[in-house]
């Protein structure tokens, strides 16, 4: 049986950056990496982006760890090999070609899936997910002889996915269940402001719907909604969410709940297994709640944490999260925990009049959180107020005041 | 032609002369924000731009670079050479 010391599931941003941060620290211990993928670090968040999949950036800009980082560092790549079973007591993992390897120490960061669609015609060609180079190599393929498109979903992938589509000169359809876009992470008002700036490009949006059947032959012609509407469409693709994939793990004993449970060291309920990334769980001391944190950003600073942490140099992973995106000449920013719950205080900030709107986030007089749109230049100062726990419960007309220079809070 | 925005790095403990930011790359990830909040910031166009190239150690700088999901960071040595991304 194969043995590695240092062993990763996962061939991601937080499973490279765990294996950068043993090797920094251990230069002797042996590191694998496996990978449900056949390919090495490739950037997940480039596959969303339009100057990508348009070519404007060139398609080799995408990988950003070749053959020789892994063997300059000693790292063993094991691609195109899921991980199928734990066994915490022998300390080894089953791999889908039968393989069994032992560790000494662990690491869990299989990111999440993308949650699919279950309605009759869903297997056509021309349904498109995105979580995988090969989803993107596909849309890439689709958006050449797509006339009509269409997302399903208001957050980031129907996003980025409408405003590559609208770009690439499709007839762009944007399907939402929810009453306006981004809801409930946007109040009504932003997301009516990211709705106009789709509209202004030529983006038809469906609110309060959902697709029921997908009707063609064996590829996608047409999609009926739940009211009886049909759209010509030959290229939908989902963007509704993700799901993890736990059952494996729990079977093995480790806590799971939404999530991979974990500490903020990012140690899971079991001894020598730690996690990161997208389906991490984890205690975010800044925030006092446990989370599920799915974005580039925190996959790479997790998996250094249980990097240091797997290497004998303990941390806490103490963090302000944050997303950012744009398009529709529009710029987007979430900063920490932006949800609207109860108690919570929310103060505007400029209005989506000006075009330019934020909402800052309270909780017991400090800021949890913003959204940012087209004030992205003030995520740096927010994620700074979060960070310190600075007390703002004097502060809210700065905070509401469009002009008042963040910074200075600060001081 | 890239669109590069540079900034001039003086640290006399440093490798490193120079620091770059490839605007048409950068598509404000702000990866490099998160490890170094000191040196880079976005701005409006949400894109990094460097405030404090001074700021960081080259360890940390170096760990910035290699962050960014799109490589747009790009840093030279004291002679000009582009030493990251190789």
């Amino acid at each position: 049986m194969q043995g590695f010391k240092y062993l990763i599931i996962g061939g991601g941003a937080a499973g490279v950056s765990a294996a950068d941060a043993i090797r920094q620290n251990n230069a002797a211990g042996s590191i694998a990496i496996v990978s449900d993928e056949p390919y090495m670090l490739y950037s997940r968040v480039m596959l969303s982006k339009p100057n990508f999949f348009l070519g404007k950036v060139p398609f080799d800009q995408v990988w950003l760890k070749g053959e020789e980082w892994y063997k300059d560092k000693n790292i063993a790549f094991l691609g195109g090999k899921t991980a199928t079973a734990l066994d915490v007591a022998a300390k080894t993992v089953s791999l889908s070609n039968g393989d069994k390897i032992s560790y000494d120490k662990l690491l869990i960061a299989t990111g999440v899936n993308t949650r699919k669609i279950n309605i009759p015609g869903a297997d056509k060609k021309g349904v498109h997910y995105l979580r995988s180079l090969e989803d993107g190599k596909a849309i890439m393929a689709g958006i050449k002889t797509a006339k009509h498109a269409v997302t399903v979903g208001g957050g980031f992938i129907g996003f980025e996915m409408a405003d590559l589509m609208q770009l690439a000169g499709l007839d762009t359809t944007v399907i939402i269940l929810e009453p306006y876009f981004w809801d409930p992470v946007l109040d009504e008002a932003g997301g009516l402001m990211i709705e106009r700036a789709m509209q202004k490009a030529g983006v038809k949006i469906i609110k309060n719907a959902e697709i029921v059947e997908i009707t063609g032959d064996k590829a996608v012609n047409e999609i009926v909604l739940k009211d009886g509407r049909r759209l010509p469409c030959e290229m939908i693709i989902y963007g509704i969410g993700t799901i993890a994939n736990l059952d494996w793990l729990k079977t093995a004993g480790l806590t799971t709940h939404r999530g991979l449970v974990a500490n903020e060291f990012m140690e899971t309920s079991l001894p020598g297994v730690w996690t990161a990334g997208d389906i991490a769980e984890y205690k975010d001391l800044i925030l006092g709640e446990n989370v599920v944190m799915g974005n580039w950003v925190s996959a790479h600073e997790q998996g250094r944490i249980a990097g240091l942490g797997m290497a004998g140099k303990r941390q806490a992973f103490r963090f302000v999260s944050f997303y950012t995106t744009q398009g529709f000449d529009t710029r987007v920013a979430f900063v920490g925990d932006a949800s609207p719950s109860p108690g919570r205080v929310v103060i505007p900030r400029g209005s989506p009049e000006i075009g330019s709107y934020a909402r800052i986030i309270l909780a017991n007089g400090e800021v949890e959180g913003a959204t940012l749109l087209n004030r992205t230049q003030e995520m740096g100062a927010i994620s700074k107020l979060i960070e310190r726990n600075i007390d703002v419960s004097a502060r809210h007309k700065e905070l509401g005041n469009a002009d008042f220079d963040l910074k200075k809070l600060l001081e | 032609m890239a669109n590069l925005k540079e900034y001039p790095r003086n640290r006399k403990d440093s490798k490193f002369g120079k620091i770059a930011i490839d605007r048409d790359l950068c598509i404000g990830a702000a990866s490099c924000l998160a490890v170094s909040g000191a040196t880079y910031e976005l701005d409006g166009e949400n894109k990094a731009i460097v405030t404090g190239a001074d700021a960081a150690d080259d360890a940390t700088l170096q760990m910035s670079a290699e962050s960014c999901p799109t490589k747009a960071i790009l840093l030279f040595d004291k002679s000009g050479k582009q030493v990251f991304p190789k």
